[in-house]
């Protein structure tokens, strides 16, 4: 057991002291918001802050319908918060031109508008004609037509206008109309389970996500990084000195216990980041100029769902670390190694391609099924658990199958690592890989 | 019987296509140098790893200092040099010997004293540079070399073990490494290594065993077997261009059995009744200089061929032990 500490600190300290190590620990949080929330707080930023500046309206319709849908569109920029906010976009934003036209000039129009448009003077522009009137039927064209945002408010302008010609048209006071047709509606999901209600559906589901690309992301790092430990041990043939001293089953637990307290040193330091994050966020948030997060309470982690966690992300670690511990041992080079490892890879890969659907529908079929696989359960039963209430039966069941799968794994990647750590020459085929574990 | 350091019998290791060990029995007395020799494949390296307990024999018990090499507890007291060698290439040098100490049972502080001591012995440190604190690629191999050996030597073992441990070593690793050993003769450690270089194994050994084909062909101590196989054998020098003259007279097979020929110099086994003075008549009569003509017990490197040969690595020869 002395010796097994020895190696332990090794590993440990090794990988504890470099360069990559502190870079990404530091650096991991900020790494993680760019690539998974910045997109969303982007994709929701860009809805907030779309706006319609710059159009042109070219009515042919005769009723001045244009100018309503102009006067649609700037209300919608004034309702805006944002366009109170010096210095954004939807402040200086550039009012609507609206053409009254002939029917007859209407191409003529359509022509210079495209040619405004191509010599970017104008954004776009809006066709509304007698089909308009009849059938509601209108045509956009303009550099801006694939921004969902932009075309939901000349849409939801579009459609104002012809309710408030309609009401009109039906006698209503035009004061009365802007009062009567606005109406800003907020919705916001409420996840119920058997506790009750608690905290909001998506940020369950954001948890969920992070817990599981967490997992996948410490698995597929730290599996890979044991996997390059025994290769480099192998291949600058320090593991016959050491397997001199200590036994193989030794050296390998050694190199996985290590390797894995490393990324529990990360995770710790992540979370203890994050949660400092969360308490002086929302003052920094908001300094930051950034809209206050209103109604979004942070999911509470239940010890039963911590312990599962953690338990999850033991096994999972142990089961794919063992099995990349392997597969450094069997090959001979740096080359080989990444195409020898891409079985276990894709066992990992098949977890995460399916996280969306899951969250998307975590009672279902293919959420069960795959929550109990062993080699997929280390990430998507967690993800499950974190998005709803699982049946305690379904996460036993799981946990005996990752558990018992583990232990396998690690039986023949001792047997594998111990013979493979003194060979040389050409990588084992199947056949001679079973040979190995038999006789190891 | 005399204290054994190592006690081998009858050990046998077997893989799929061949048998690398066939019932090996080897005792080594304490306190002795002892050369494991044989050609490549001979099966020197799987014995060692055996006697490490790297790998299990499938038959046979090997004793080491008095216990079952199975015992954790004897590993700690072996060194091994490997025949292929390396370190950890990024770990400093210093925390990389400290961890092999440490696999032996050493505490940090003993180990990194003996280190001091080590280091300043092989100058690998001195009062301008200290190499302990540098990573172990930046070191030139002749350095690394020296590190392979504190980290066989750092936690003071009884019986080390050296595989092959003059291949690829520079002259003057080579002769810190004679030192070395002739050091650990002295303080009563004992020193098994193997090796084909049979002028090193000469020089050093008190005991030599033959392996070929994972099978014993002759041991016991230097002078032993040489006296076993002690004949007529003849060393000859001769000035230049002799060689060409006397080419016809070596190759006369009534008198001459074998002939290992260096150029400049020859070393000859006679036939069993063929009278050296006869020989020598011979080749001063065919005109070449003779600088030196001298009676001598066999060489290793010449009983080594005599017994193991070209065809040892064949197929076919096992019968030999």
């Amino acid at each position: 057991m002395a010796k097994l500490w020895v190696v332990i600190k090794r590993e440990y300290l090794e990988r504890v002291r470099t360069k990559w190590f502190i870079i990404t620990t530091v650096f991991g949080p900020v790494f993680f918001l760019v690539i998974m929330v910045l997109p969303g707080y982007l994709t929701v930023r860009g809805l907030e802050e779309a706006q319609v500046s710059n159009i042109r309206i070219l009515d042919a319709t005769g009723t001045g319908i244009g100018h309503r849908v102009a006067d649609q569109i700037e209300a919608q920029r004034a309702n805006n918060p944002l366009s109170k906010v010096p210095g954004r976009p939807l402040a200086s934003s550039v009012p609507s031109v609206v053409e009254d036209l002939q029917p007859a000039k209407l191409v003529n129009a359509e022509s210079v508008s495209t040619r405004l448009v191509m010599q970017k003077v104008a954004k776009g522009y809006l066709v509304l004609d007698s089909a308009s009137l009849t059938s509601h039927k209108t045509r956009y064209a303009g550099s801006n037509a694939s921004s969902l945002g932009e075309m939901d408010i000349i849409r939801a302008a579009v459609r104002g206008a012809f309710l408030s010609s309609r009401l009109q048209a039906a006698g209503i006071d035009p004061k009365r109309i802007d009062s009567l047709t606005s109406v800003k509606v907020e919705m916001s999901a409420e996840r119920i389970d058997e506790k009750g209600r608690g905290g909001s559906g998506i940020v369950n589901a954001i948890f969920g996500f992070v817990i599981a690309f967490l997992l996948y992301m410490m698995i597929m790092l730290y599996g890979q990084n044991v996997m390059r430990g025994v290769l480099e041990e192998k291949m600058t043939r320090v593991a016959e000195v050491v397997m001199s001293s200590v036994k193989p089953d030794i050296l390998l637990a050694g190199k996985v216990i290590g390797v894995g307290a490393v990324g529990l040193t990360q995770q710790l330091v992540w979370f203890g980041s994050s949660a400092a994050f969360i308490t002086y966020g929302a003052v920094m948030a908001k300094a930051m100029g950034m809209p206050e997060m209103k109604n979004v309470t942070f999911p509470t982690v239940s010890p039963m769902l911590g312990g599962a966690l953690i338990l999850f992300f033991l096994l999972g670690y142990a089961l794919y670390s063992a099995m990349f511990a392997a597969v450094g041992a069997m090959v001979g080079s740096q080359e080989e190694v990444q195409q020898a490892a891409q079985p276990v890879v894709m066992l990992l890969i098949a977890s995460i391609i399916l996280v969306q659907p899951i969250l998307l529908n975590p009672t279902g079929k293919l959420a069960v099924t795959m929550s109990l696989i062993p080699f997929t359960a280390p990430i998507i039963m967690p993800l499950r658990m974190s998005a709803i209430q699982v049946p305690a039966a379904e996460i036993a069941g799981s946990l005996t199958g990752v558990g018992l799968t583990c232990w396998a794994a690690i039986w023949a990647s001792a047997r594998i690592y111990r013979v493979g750590l003194l060979m040389t020459g050409k990588r084992p085929n199947l056949k001679e890989l079973a040979r190995w574990i038999k006789y190891a | 019987m005399p204290d054994l350091s190592l006690d081998i019998r009858g050990i046998s290791k077997r893989y799929a296509e061949h048998t690398a060990v066939n019932a090996l029995s080897l005792a080594v007395p304490k306190g002795a140098v002892y050369g494991l020799l044989g050609p490549n494949g001979a099966g020197k390296t799987t014995t060692i790893r055996m006697i490490l307990n790297i790998i299990v024999p499938d038959e046979g018990t090997i004793t080491v200092l008095g216990r079952p090499s199975t015992e954790g507890a004897v590993t700690d007291r072996i060194g091994y040099l490997p025949e292929e060698r390396g370190l950890y290439k990024k770990m400093q040098v210093r925390r990389a010997l400290r961890f092999l100490a440490e696999l032996k049972g050493i505490g940090a502080r003993d180990a990194d004293r003996r280190i001091d001591e080590w280091m300043e012995r092989f100058s690998l440190k001195t009062t301008e540079k200290d190499w302990g604190l540098s990573k172990m690629d930046e070191l030139s191999r002749g350095m690394q070399q020296k590190v392979q050996f504190i980290g066989a030597l750092v936690h003071d073992p009884d019986l080390v073990i050296l595989d092959e441990p003059f291949s690829g070593l520079d002259p003057i690793n080579a002769q810190a490494l004679k030192d070395t050993v002739v050091d650990l003769k002295r303080r009563g450690k004992t020193c098994v290594f193997s090796t084909h270089l049979m002028d090193n194994a000469e020089r050093l050994c008190d005991s030599v065993c033959i392996i070929a084909r994972g099978v014993k062909v002759l041991d016991g101590t230097v002078a032993g077997v040489k006296a076993e196989h002690g004949g007529n054998n003849v060393a000859l020098s001769l000035a230049e261009g002799g060689a060409e003259l006397v080419a016809k007279i070596l190759a006369d097979h009534k008198m001459v059995e074998r002939v290992d020929d260096s150029n400049r110099f020859f070393e000859i086994s006679l036939q069993r009744n063929a009278d050296p003075q006869a020989l020598l008549k011979r080749l001063v009569e065919s005109g070449a200089r003779v600088q030196r003509f001298e009676l001598v017990q066999p060489s290793l490197h010449q009983i080594f061929l005599e017994r193991v040969g070209a065809k040892g690595v064949e197929p076919g020869m096992s019968g030999h032990g």
